[in-house]
């Protein structure tokens, strides 16, 4: 009886074992897909009172993508110590590697979900003090991977032009979503606090790598898919990654403002007024870029489809976040301009982004019951 | 797919809406439920102010309850904000507001406890609050939007800063007698318009 519960005790550490020793760097992305829901729904039950129900389902994502991130954070985290050389060989692959940050990324999100719904389940003090617990380890992550990989990708010397894709805007993307946060702590607890000019300058720092890595990966990746052709199918959801960092951007500015209305019209002599007409100016513009590009994904995908086979790949959660961060975004500019309208297209998109959600779960599932988890493609 | 994996996928997916349907149920019910006290209507005994053809009244709830479901409850300071626009044309507003009192810091409005507690706020006055940082008022129309403020310990006078003219700022001062909540001044200050 004892051997037998020896024998599964041990069958079971071996199995745990073989999971960590798999569980690559873009799990992260499955926490991203799910915790930006929560934001989605909050802004859509702002709608009117008859969406109210959906700041409630909200809540409910913002917990399952907890459970998620918490239960995805323990092998990823295992993984560095157990298997370095496993993630060694990841921080090296061009594709991979640049999914390191997305982990760091779920830290962030946690901390933005926190920040608008946590007031709901522990109250505002107990949220806004852990969501800057998020803030400052989710920063530090992002921080020390945008190092990693940039510096892993100009030493090494197996970097192809075909290599490049929109995965590559993962890292600038990281660095974006920092001042989201920063803005968001800014925006309600913080702004009078010691530490605003930390949140601050953290939020600025990011704001740069990122707005500016941004604009030259884009450049390296559109002159790739220019001269070599678009890449294979398994790598057509990155596509949607290119939505992401002008609804990011957007999402950044509003929330900036709103922070800066919080300081009492002004934020380190920033002043809501003068500021206020040209945030609304550029928001719109990264808005429509971030609209084409949504259509430009949308013709290529289809070109996938007609013309090669576009099967289930985990790299399916990368429709999910992106186009989730273009719901956000169209959400937080009704705020400023064209409300009737932006809250319409609102809750269309609320709805397609659970569309899209639900159909990656799905195909998640029937890819682990594949067992396609335990033979990563490189 | 397997039948087990589907049953999965379904428990995945279904987890969110359930939760977020028993906690809008479970809201909407009495059992976790603030209680409303509202102990002043400018619109009522006609105090509010009038600046440029708009109209601002308030109505005041001192006490608002507001539970977190995994916390116990804490009182806000509650105000929906009216503004009327007696003008023959339209306004485009676009209102801020600060909470200061003698002994703590001033901070701004929390939106966050506002959209949790809006509705019911909503359904007692009879009016929808705006969404939006700024809104259009037709002439002769209404528009109203809620403010909440965290509440300090031991509060016995406040003003709130409203910042809704250009040239401006609404301070609406309080202060506690007796128990009961005073609204002892209003008055409309003008703003700093030079540099630094």
């Amino acid at each position: 009886m004892i051997g037998t519960r020896g024998f599964k005790k041990e069958v079971t550490m071996a199995m745990f074992k073989k999971i960590v020793k798999n569980f690559g760097p873009e799990w992260g992305a499955a926490v991203m897909g799910t915790a930006a829901i929560c934001i989605t729904m909050q802004l859509s039950s702002e709608v009117s009172r008859f969406f109210s129900p959906l700041l409630y389902v909200g809540v409910g994502f913002y917990l399952l993508a907890t459970v998620m991130f918490i239960t995805f954070l323990i092998p990823w985290i295992l993984r560095f110590f157990m298997y370095p050389e496993e993630i060694k060989k990841d921080l090296q692959h061009p594709i991979r590697g640049n999914f390191f940050p997305t982990m760091p990324i779920s830290f962030i999100l946690a901390g933005t979900g926190t920040n608008k719904l946590g007031p709901m389940l522990f109250g505002p003090w107990f949220a806004y003090h852990l969501s800057i617990v998020f803030f400052f380890l989710g920063a530090i992550g992002i921080f020390i991977f945008g190092y990693l990989l940039v510096r892993t990708q100009f030493l090494n010397r197996d970097v192809r032009l075909e290599h490049a894709n929109f995965s590559w805007f993962i890292p600038p993307v990281s660095h974006l979503i920092i001042p989201v946060l920063g803005a968001c702590s800014m925006d309600v607890y913080w702004a009078g606090t010691n530490l605003a000019p930390v949140l601050f300058l953290i939020s600025m720092v990011a704001l740069g790598i990122g707005f500016f890595n941004f604009l030259f990966v884009g450049a390296a990746i559109w002159h790739r898919y220019t001269y070599q052709g678009i890449p294979e199918a398994r790598l057509a959801p990155t596509l949607m990654v290119g939505i992401t960092p002008t609804a990011i951007i957007v999402i950044f500015l509003i929330k900036f403002i709103q922070a800066v209305e919080a300081s009492h019209g002004g934020l380190f002599g920033i002043n809501f007024m003068s500021l206020f007409p040209l945030i609304k100016i550029i928001a719109s513009v990264l808005w429509g870029y971030s609209l084409w590009w949504l259509m430009l994904v949308v013709i290529l995908i289809t070109h996938y489809i007609t013309t090669k086979a576009h099967p289930f790949v985990f790299g399916w959660w990368a429709y999910t976040f992106p186009f989730e961060a273009f719901t956000v975004s169209t959400g937080l500019l009704a705020k400023c301009v064209a409300t009737q309208f932006l809250h319409g297209v609102l809750i269309t998109l609320n709805i397609l982004v659970v569309i899209v959600w639900i159909i990656v779960v799905f195909g998640t599932i029937k890819w682990l019951e594949s067992g396609a988890f335990f033979k990563p493609q490189h | 797919m397997k039948a087990r994996s589907i049953i999965v996928s379904l428990a995945i997916v279904f987890i969110p809406f359930i939760i977020g349907m028993t906690l809008f149920l479970v809201k909407s019910s009495a059992v976790i439920r603030g209680k409303a006290h509202f102990i002043m209507d400018t619109r009522k005994n006609n105090k509010g102010i009038t600046y440029k053809g708009i109209k601002v009244d308030w109505t005041f709830c001192p006490d608002w309850e507001y539970k977190p479901l995994f916390f116990p409850a804490e009182e806000y300071l509650v105000f929906m904000f009216h503004y009327k626009n007696n003008n023959d044309y339209d306004v485009q507003l676009m209102p801020s507001y600060t909470f200061a009192s003698p002994a703590d810091r001033c901070y701004s409005s929390n939106e966050e406890i506002s959209m949790y507690i809006e509705d019911d706020l909503e359904k007692s006055l009879k009016a929808d609050d705006q969404t939006p940082i700024t809104f259009n008022i037709p002439p002769n129309a209404s528009k109203h939007y809620i403010v909440t403020f965290e509440k300090p310990e031991r509060l016995d006078s406040f003003y709130i800063d409203v910042d809704v003219f250009r040239d401006i700022t609404l301070v609406i001062h309080y202060k506690k007698e007796n128990g009961i909540w005073e609204d002892y001044e209003n008055e409309l200050v003008k703003k700093y318009k030079g540099r630094g």
